[in-house]
């Protein structure tokens, strides 16, 4: 009997030989292909059922309770917080094209308003020194002045049905949808000041939501419009792709 | 003759750990790159000395920092649920026993790295691992551990301040997270080197879960590249070369 010894060890017609520079071809290509990529597009699938998991622990993590408190000799950023640079013009109300800046409170609501700059300074002010905590992984420490917006739903009676609360900005088609838990968190404010003075153009102006219970992206600038809804409808970076919830 | 080594959880968990440190690591530099540096905004950092310098794209998962976040946040479960489940198996199953510190694993130590810098000739006695061994394989858990919580700190900064508060707050639990980082990936990085060049008979019990301790690298007076192949296969006549055709 003559048995080829190569032939003795093929498996499939593929001998030890094939089997190992396949093998070890594979092992690379899958290597160079993991590589900075996204991962395989089957797992979608889970990463989102893995959000919405953590969304609603998250959701239960948040009491109203839990405030931020900036550390004992952290400075303010100052001019280090990065102003606006999503966009190549900042966007600015003009008052001659736009008329008078107002904004609109509405949505689930028994009382809806539309509010001028001034009468919002006339509404219950607070200023807080709390943390602006990025989505990239930066902080930086700021005084937010406005008013609370629990002082605004108050004011607007808003309904008990009102889960949700959208944000909405005169920057093109920017909005943030919130769970209203975090919106009547205590540390939420409709800010017009900023390290006591007065919001410029780069960090929101005229007026913009703060919040250190959100991300920044979730704190919409610009504002232009506050609506109570049953349902959330996303946000703009939200769409994009970055989780909706975005709570610290 | 064969030994059972590693039963199957161990095993299972070893291979799951594999793919989500790996996973959780380099998602992880790709969330970092996003912001490749420490300090807040408008303060400097006084101990990294590449603020500012991202991390290469090549070492990074996820594509974007979107992306990778939702990789991190998902095998974060896997991390936290699998190590759960290999503690509460080496607790319940005795295995803790063989990893635990003792008060000679000082000494036992740097006879390993005596013999292992030829200052010994002969391999120290050992248990199931060396002491070294033993140490890595107590502070992976730990530092795991550590990865966790300050990841968790870094995560609800707001909601769960009191913990972000034990690490320093959030610069320093971030600076933790890293560190934690660092060590598992320096642990993984010389445990994998180890094992190919010390004692690659150990692939084996890690997949099928036996062991000949004849092969053990304290039968074969092994130190890194030395004595690979046990003395006896030396010994044994290679069998004849098959007849060419």
């Amino acid at each position: 009997m003559n048995i080829d010894p190569r032939k003795f060890i093929s498996i499939n017609g593929i001998d030890r030989r094939d089997f190992l520079l396949r093998g070890s071809g594979l092992v690379s290509a899958a290597f160079l292909a993991a590589c900075n990529s996204r991962g395989p597009k089957a797992a979608d699938k889970l990463l989102k059922y893995a959000e919405r998991k953590n969304l609603v622990i998250e959701r239960k993590l948040l009491r109203h309770t839990s405030m931020d408190v900036v550390q004992a000799g952290a400075h303010d950023a100052g001019n280090k917080l990065p102003s606006y640079f999503i966009s190549r013009t900042v966007p600015v109300w003009d008052e001659s094209v736009r008329g008078k800046w107002a904004l609109e409170v509405s949505g689930l609501v028994g009382n809806p308003v539309r509010l001028t700059i001034e009468e919002l300074q006339q509404l219950p002010q607070v200023s807080n020194r709390v943390n602006h905590y990025c989505v990239e992984g930066w902080t930086a420490v700021e005084t937010w002045t406005g008013v609370p917006f629990t002082e605004l739903a108050r004011l607007v009676r808003a309904d008990p049905q009102a889960h949700y609360v959208d944000f909405q900005s005169f920057d093109d088609d920017y909005h943030e949808s919130w769970d209203i838990e975090s919106a009547m968190h205590k540390q939420t404010v409709v800010a017009y000041g900023l390290d006591g003075k007065v919001l410029q153009p780069a960090h929101g102006a005229p007026a913009r939501v703060y919040s250190p219970v959100k991300l920044g992206y979730k704190n919409t600038k610009y504002l232009t419009k506050i609506v109570f809804m049953p349902k959330e409808n996303g946000g703009y970076w939200s769409d994009e792709g970055y989780e909706w919830y975005g709570g610290t | 003759m064969i030994r059972k080594r590693h039963h199957w959880i161990v095993r299972t968990t070893h291979w799951v750990n594999v793919v989500t440190i790996i996973i959780m690591v380099s998602s992880g530099l790709r969330i970092f790159n996003a912001y490749p540096a420490f300090a807040r905004k408008g303060e400097m950092f006084c101990c990294y000395p590449f603020e500012h310098k991202p991390i290469p794209d090549w070492l990074t998962f996820g594509g974007w920092l979107g992306g990778a976040r939702h990789w991190h946040f998902a095998m974060m479960w896997v991390l936290v649920v699998n190590g759960l489940v290999y503690l509460t198996f080496i607790y319940l199953h005795g295995e803790w026993r063989d990893l635990v510190p003792r008060k000679d694993d000082i000494r036992d130590s740097l006879q390993m790295v005596k013999f292992y810098t030829f200052r010994r000739k002969d391999h120290p006695h050992q248990g199931k691992h060396n002491a070294l061994q033993k140490t890595a394989y107590f502070l992976l858990p730990v530092f795991g551990a550590l990865a966790v919580l300050t990841g968790i700190a870094i995560w609800k900064p707001v909601e769960l301040a009191p913990l972000t508060a034990v690490f320093g707050g959030y610069v320093w639990a971030r600076y933790w997270h890293f560190i934690a980082m660092l060590a598992i990936v320096i642990l993984s990085v010389v445990h994998v080197f180890m094992v190919f060049a010390v004692d690659p008979y150990s692939m084996t019990s890690m997949i099928t879960g036996n062991y000949d301790p004849s092969l053990s690298p304290e039968a074969r007076n092994a130190r890194p590249f030395y004595h690979l192949f046990p003395r006896r296969a030396r010994a044994a006549a290679a069998p004849p070369p098959p007849a060419a055709t």
